[in-house]
């Protein structure tokens, strides 16, 4: 049997004494759009961060299509691609510079073509050789996802991609997240705008103060509360999970 | 090892200090020419020989190699610095980039532009006084060995800093002090004791006196003296270098 793409064995992150992950086991498959839910602070960037290299864990382990991502780190970074939570941008650069730029960082050999076709696709081709603080935060936020992209990642990363994008670029961003599945890619995203994962993802993850509280498909999900919304489902989760903590 | 990585890596850090070339190489540039300018041609005339050269080639290698210092270090301390800061640093640490190709891109850009500036200074100098390179070997071993050390220090600088004040106590309480009393303007000859043999523990005279000798044949110290202790910081600062950038420190949390 194929590996899945994504496999977090007892994954544990601690800062100092502050446990940010408990014992987190997890799996992702091929083809997937999964959606890392949880309020802010239970853990949903640190764990994206252990898997993509801005942070390691303090125990598990945590494989991308077999492949460890400590002692295996040049195979698994460029089977995966992370839209950071936090926008940031290079002022030296445009927006085509940093493309390219990331292309070679990537271990791709740059490519103009594919650079502009990238800018095309996410609405940047007129800014591309603007300098990039001129770019508003929308166009930001899509740059940054096109930089994700320039080595075709198997496993994409999306941690709070429409946070502060209005309601058009939203569905721009969820049409291409959907393009991108189509075209074979796995996504795994974190949002705070409930009914859009539900719409979107076929697994829902719900992370509380780093456990996981539950992972099933959304369609059985929704089958076993009949007649609620995810939203509803997950509100209830976590007051029940503050309860539990409070006492 | 990614070889497209690398080069990308190395080439993104060259165009970084190329797009800023007023700051980065102009400024030094002027600076230290300000310094032959004042110290070389003006006061040089009216004084003696210094250590049986002209003061006004006395100074050169002295301040080739105090503006190649500083210029190494504030390369990678400030590139890596606001990566960090900027959060752009992310770019290099998702990508499929160990420590060693992370040392050798910073580093080696760093050493380029303070090969850039040290050059340009003396072509400068050379405009004034003319003289016959003493020991091409020597200068490109000091040249090489010191950039190098300078730059990795500034990479660990970046690291450990938190915020831009931090950054700043280096080039401007470190490297500009141990310069200036590592003898770029003097020879420790002239001092009295204490300070002659005080002298000695600073790295800096080392580094200036072992290009002084690739230049004039001239120095405080032996070549050979000079070449240990060179070697001797690399070493240090590029364990330290390598360590903490392969466990990550201040980078991958
Ligand atoms: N570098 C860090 N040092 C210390 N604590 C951290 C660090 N990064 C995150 N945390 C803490 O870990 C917890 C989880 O944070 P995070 O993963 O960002 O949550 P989320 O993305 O789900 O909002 C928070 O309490 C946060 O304060
Ligand atoms: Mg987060």
């Amino acid at each position: 049997m194929k590996p899945p793409v994504l496999r977090c064995r007892h994954v544990s992150k601690r800062y100092g004494k502050f446990t940010a992950l408990r014992d987190l086991s997890l799996e992702v498959y091929e083809g997937e759009i999964f959606a890392l839910l949880g309020p802010n602070g239970a853990g949903k960037s640190t764990l994206i961060h252990c898997i993509t290299g801005l942070a390691k864990q303090s125990k598990g382990s945590i494989e991308v299509l077999g492949f460890d991502t400590v002692t295996d780190f040049r195979t698994t970074r460029r089977l995966v691609g992370l839209v950071p939570q936090e926008i940031n941008y290079d002022p030296f650069f445009t927006p085509l510079e940093s493309l390219m730029i990331q292309m070679g960082l990537m271990g791709v050999k740059p490519n103009r073509e594919r650079a502009e076709s990238l800018l095309k696709t996410f609405s940047l081709d007129e800014k591309r050789d603007a300098y990039t603080r001129t770019l508003s935060g929308g166009m930001k936020r899509r740059l940054l996802v096109a930089k994700a992209l320039v080595h075709g990642p198997r496993l994409l990363f999306l941690d709070e991609p429409t946070a502060g994008v209005d309601v058009e670029l939203r569905q721009e961003l969820w049409q291409e997240v959907e393009d991108l599945r189509a075209a074979g890619t796995t996504i795994v995203l974190t949002t705070h705008y409930i009914e859009e994962a539900e719409k979107l993802a076929d697994r829902i993850g719900i992370l509380h103060k780093g456990e996981l509280l539950l992972v099933e498909s959304r369609d059985s999900l929704l089958e076993r509360h009949s007649g609620r919304s995810l939203e509803e489902i997950y509100l209830e989760l976590i007051r029940k999970a503050e309860g539990r903590h409070a006492a | 090892m990614s070889a497209i990585a690398l080069k990308t890596l190395f080439l993104k850090e060259i165009r970084r200090f190329s797009k800023v070339w007023l700051q980065t190489v102009l400024s030094p540039l002027v600076t230290t020419s300000l310094y032959f300018l004042v110290f070389g041609v003006a006061l040089g005339s009216r004084l003696r020989e210094i250590s049986g050269v002209p003061y006004i080639q006395f100074v050169v290698p002295g301040l080739v190699m105090m503006t190649m210092v500083r210029d190494a270090f504030l390369n990678t301390s400030s590139s890596l610095f606001q990566s960090k800061i900027n959060g752009t640093i992310t770019d290099v640490l998702v990508a499929p980039i160990g420590a060693f190709e992370m040392l050798v891109a910073y580093v080696g850009a760093a050493m380029l532009r303070a090969f850039l500036v040290g050059t340009l200074v003396y072509l400068v100098a050379l405009t004034f006084t003319y003289f016959p390179l003493h020991h091409v070997g020597w200068i490109l071993f000091f040249a090489i060995f010191v950039t190098a050390t300078l730059a990795l220090l500034g990479m660990v600088a970046a690291l450990w800093a938190e915020k831009f004040d931090h950054l700043a106590i280096f080039p401007n309480f470190v490297l500009l002090p141990l310069a200036f009393l590592g003898g770029v303007f003097y020879s420790i000859d002239l001092l009295p004791e204490p300070w002659h043999t005080v002298s000695l523990f600073n790295p800096l005279l080392y580094m200036v006196n072992g290009l002084r000798y690739g230049f004039l044949g001239v120095a405080d110290v032996t070549p050979e003296a000079s070449a240990a202790v060179v070697l001797l910081s690399f070493a240090v600062v590029l364990a330290v270098a390598s360590a903490l950038l392969r466990s990550g420190y201040n980078l991958r949390s």
